[in-house]
């Protein structure tokens, strides 16, 4: 049973290490099995864990022993998912028709996240630590060094209108050359 | 606050469903009238979903950590799972 918060980095480390140890064997056994890779199982096994972490933050999963089962379940359909419905079963018009534009897509969105990953990183922990790792308001103050909670709210408004600005200046610009 | 960043939380409570149906209906008479607040509510909403993708690819990368340290330790369970998979 798991009742501590698992929103920081050390707690992370701590729960990804024990659910290595009790679920990844019962994960890279199962795709063993289908004919599977080890790095097949490896990535399955973590995007699983993703998942799960989500899924705990969200509170639509708690934290407790039958957690390596939920893992085994979240890895068996997403293997199903990733490797049964393969490629050969997508109709050819969808598979050629879309595929060029998604990969625009996909190129314009890794510039902007590489971007805002090396100008604009601290407003993008801030960010995270609120809406992704969902830590409570009184934790990020501490943590990023904020006078007080109001302090940390009006922080996270102004990195919001930063980064929105920026989605905003190079999607357009990214339009542009992809045009 | 000065008032863009009250315009940016009236957008999150309108995203996040946080506003009481009287400010929920009036946000909505709002987007309609007004153009430039309905590109800022998609640029925001956008804005979320880059900081998700964020999170998650910082997440995958403590994951991957702990599974390289995993598998560097002598001995350790991810060798024998290894040798499952060689045949």
């Amino acid at each position: 049973m798991q009742s501590k918060p698992i929103n920081t980095k050390q707690s992370r480390e701590e729960l990804f290490t024990t659910l290595y140890q009790k679920a990844f064997p019962i994960v890279a056994k199962y795709v063993a099995k289908m004919g599977g890779s080890f790095d097949q199982a490896k990535d399955i096994f973590q995007d699983a864990l993703v998942i799960y972490y989500e899924k705990v933050l969200s509170n639509s999963v708690t934290l407790q022993s039958s957690d390596k089962a939920y893992i085994l379940g979240i890895a068996k359909h997403l293997w199903l998912k990733t490797y049964r419905d393969n490629a050969g079963n997508i109709p050819l018009d969808v598979a050629n028709v879309d595929q060029p534009q998604e990969e625009q897509h996909q190129y314009a969105s890794n510039k902007l996240m590489h971007y805002l990953e090396t100008t604009g990183q601290k407003c993008m922990e801030v960010l995270k630590a609120f809406y992704y790792d969902k830590l409570p308001l009184t934790q990020i103050t501490q943590l990023f060094g904020y006078s007080g909670t109001h302090s940390a709210t009006v922080q996270k408004y102004k990195c919001l209108e930063k980064v929105r600005d920026t989605v905003k200046q190079k999607s357009l610009h990214y339009e542009d050359f992809l045009e | 606050m000065r008032t863009s960043l009250n315009e940016i939380k009236a957008i999150e409570d309108h995203l996040f469903n946080r506003n009481h149906p009287a400010d929920s209906l009036l946000f909505q008479a709002n987007l309609i009238l007004n153009i430039p607040l309905r590109d800022k509510v998609a640029l925001q909403n956008s804005t979320y979903q880059i900081v998700e993708q964020y999170g998650r690819k910082q997440l995958k990368a403590e994951i991957e950590a702990v599974h390289q340290k995993l598998l560097n330790k002598p001995n350790s369970f991810m060798q024998r799972l290894i040798s499952l998979f060689k045949k």
